[in-house]
């Protein structure tokens, strides 16, 4: 008893230090905040911007089409006279809800499945990693192709699909750390405690992967952003009355003639989004897991 | 190594198998599969006339064991809006997306190793910032817009480049023409894959450099060219050799954009048009042949990842 008194103390210490040390990285990673920044920002934009600018996003005005930017409307007007800017913060709002939803489902399956063949080993690790290598042989837009093309696309089919088309990456991340850390002591640990297998894993080994999945997931959101758009590019993705960045520029294509900058905004958002999640997701990877 | 490769490429049927198990099950049990091509104005004969034209009057298993052994011997369908077989579709369309795809793997290849040599050598100075800035562009900047931003740069404020398609129209075959409607492309693609290339030869540099054996041949005096380029850099290419594989995969979900903006009558081009016309026989065909081709990259880099370092042995 007396032990534990002793050493309670001195581990939250320890934790104490460690948290310390991890602001210290973090604060010299200017970047990562900046980016992180930009990103609230954004997401704070999106989420109350469009209830409050003048121009309804889906209102069209045949007599003002096709305009440059003007003091009326800042990005200037489409092909059926609704204002860019309307359309591009509400466009904002589905590519973020998409990007961020996706990349849930895309993790919760790549880490439970993959962190089940790591932790379990033997058949079950065969079979799952065989269903892994199946999603890896197919590029990631054929599979999202095939699932959008049978199920239709409504919002949710979208999210989940692109989700699929990047949980056989993080599945190998699972399996890996889940493999590594079953072996440990701590795993053992908790056996001889009486610990079942769910509780082992979710309770001891997940807040070991947690790090490295963080990582991955930030990275993952952009990733999803980027998909989505190529998919509402390519008249895949979110159909109409929803605005959404890539159908905006596939319409924008249509004119690259007579108004080229309608091209130039809709894209620039998207960089600019999937940018900070690129640059918050390398600033974390270096405070969070140094190893790599 | 021969009983190696025989291994690896029944694997690789084995798992092509799998793909077009999962490909053909989702889209014939989805909702709205292929018999949702059913014109609900015509008589209930005629309907049945055209179900059983494509064989759809059948269970899907019975279909699928019918495909199957149609694929076995090289029959993968015929296509629902074109009437033409789905083999003749995807040969006229793979030379394209051939081109089209090592065109841009070499210049991703080529400049993703200068850079990423460069910024080993000049670590944490301005080249090596210079070119994680650009790479984390690439990463960042969706392909099909920096695709259209060319095209308004190049096509369509200067006119020096086609803005769409692979050859001019009514002109036979002409080596300049070809490259110039290639230029834009592949270097919009090329773009989006350097940045693997970069990191990977980067990072392998840096490690090789720190390296004993490395010491050891500066010690000798050998010059620093010689240590880079004969020593260093054989070592250091090993891994960037191992990822061009993942980079195949990429390349091709890239090339379905890509295709796209520029007009490109590839594999691409093709999966789009058969996913807009639910055409479900090609986008089964589309799916196949990427991931016959991936699975075939992969095995040619395992066994030149074999030539290039001599540890390696495929037993």
């Amino acid at each position: 008893m007396a032990d534990v008194a002793a050493t309670a103390p001195s581990r939250a210490g320890a934790r104490r230090a460690a948290r310390a040390r991890v602001l210290r990285r973090i604060a010299r990673r200017p970047i990562g905040i900046a980016a992180a920044a930009l990103l609230l920002v954004l997401t704070a934009t999106v989420a109350i911007g469009p209830e409050l600018v003048p121009h309804a996003p889906s209102r069209t005005n045949p007599l003002n089409v096709l305009q440059g930017p003007s003091p009326e409307h800042w990005l200037g007007t489409d092909e059926l006279g609704r204002d860019v800017f309307s359309r591009i913060l509400s466009g904002g709002r589905v590519s973020l809800a998409v990007g961020f939803f996706s990349m849930l489902v895309g993790l919760t399956l790549g880490i439970g499945i993959g962190g089940a063949a790591g932790y379990f080993g033997g058949r079950v690790e065969a079979v799952l990693m065989r269903l892994v290598d199946v999603f890896m042989a197919i590029p990631a837009f054929f599979l999202i192709l095939v699932i959008v093309t049978s199920f239709g696309n409504h919002p949710v089919t979208i999210v989940v699909t692109v989700g699929l088309g990047f949980w056989a990456q993080m599945a190998r991340v699972g399996h890996a750390e889940f493999k590594r850390f079953r072996t440990h002591e701590f795993v053992e640990a908790s056996h001889a405690l009486g610990g079942g297998h769910l509780r082992v894993m979710t309770r001891h080994i997940l807040p070991q992967v947690l790090p490295q999945a963080t990582v991955l997931a930030t990275l993952g959101v952009g990733w999803a952003i980027l998909t989505e758009a190529a998919l509402s590019y390519l008249g895949l993705g979110i159909q109409p009355p929803l605005a959404s960045w890539g159908a905006m520029l596939q319409n924008a294509q249509g004119y690259l003639w007579r108004q080229p900058i309608l091209a130039v905004w809709p894209g620039l958002a998207i960089a600019i989004t999937v940018l900070a999640f690129n640059l918050l997701g390398n600033a974390l990877r270096d405070v969070l897991d140094p190893r790599s | 190594m021969t009983v190696y490769v025989v291994r690896r490429l029944l694997q690789g049927v084995l798992v092509l198998f799998l793909v077009s198990l999962l490909t053909f099950f989702m889209m014939n049990l989805a909702p709205g599969g292929p018999s949702s091509l059913i014109d609900f104005q015509s008589t209930a004969a005629e309907r049945e006339a055209r179900l059983a034209r494509f064989g759809l009057d059948r269970p899907v298993h019975e279909r699928y064991l019918v495909w199957l052994a149609g694929a076995i011997r090289g029959d993968l369908g015929t296509s629902i809006n074109q009437g033409l077989p789905v083999s003749r579709l995807l040969a006229q369309r793979i030379g394209p997306t051939l081109t089209l795809g090592v065109a841009s793997l070499v210049l991703a290849a080529v400049f993703g190793i200068v850079f990423g040599v460069i910024a080993a050598l000049r670590r944490d100075r301005w080249p090596d910032h210079l070119v994680s800035t650009v790479t984390t562009l690439g990463m960042s900047v969706p392909n099909f817009w920096l695709g259209i931003v060319m095209i308004i740069l190049f096509s369509v404020q200067l006119g020096w480049l086609p803005a769409s398609g692979s050859y001019s129209i009514g002109r036979g075959f002409e080596l300049g023409d070809r490259i110039r409607h290639l230029i834009l492309p592949a270097g919009v693609l090329a773009f989006s894959l350097m940045p693997n290339v970069v990191r990977v030869t980067r990072a392998a540099l840096l490690e090789v450099l720190a390296s004993d054996y490395v010491r050891t041949a500066r010690a000798k005096g050998l010059y620093e060219r010689t240590v880079l380029i004969g020593h260093a850099l054989r070592t250091a290419l090993v891994p960037v050799v191992a990822m061009i594989g993942l980079i195949a995969t990429v390349l091709f979900s890239g090339s379905v954009v890509i295709e796209s903006v520029f007009g490109w009558a590839g594999i691409g081009r093709l999966a789009i048009e058969a996913a807009n016309g639910r055409d479900y026989p090609v986008i089964l065909g589309v799916t196949l042949l990427a991931g016959a081709l991936v699975i075939t990259v992969n095995i040619a880099v395992d066994l030149l990842y074999a030539a290039v370092d001599p540890r390696i042995r495929h037993g």
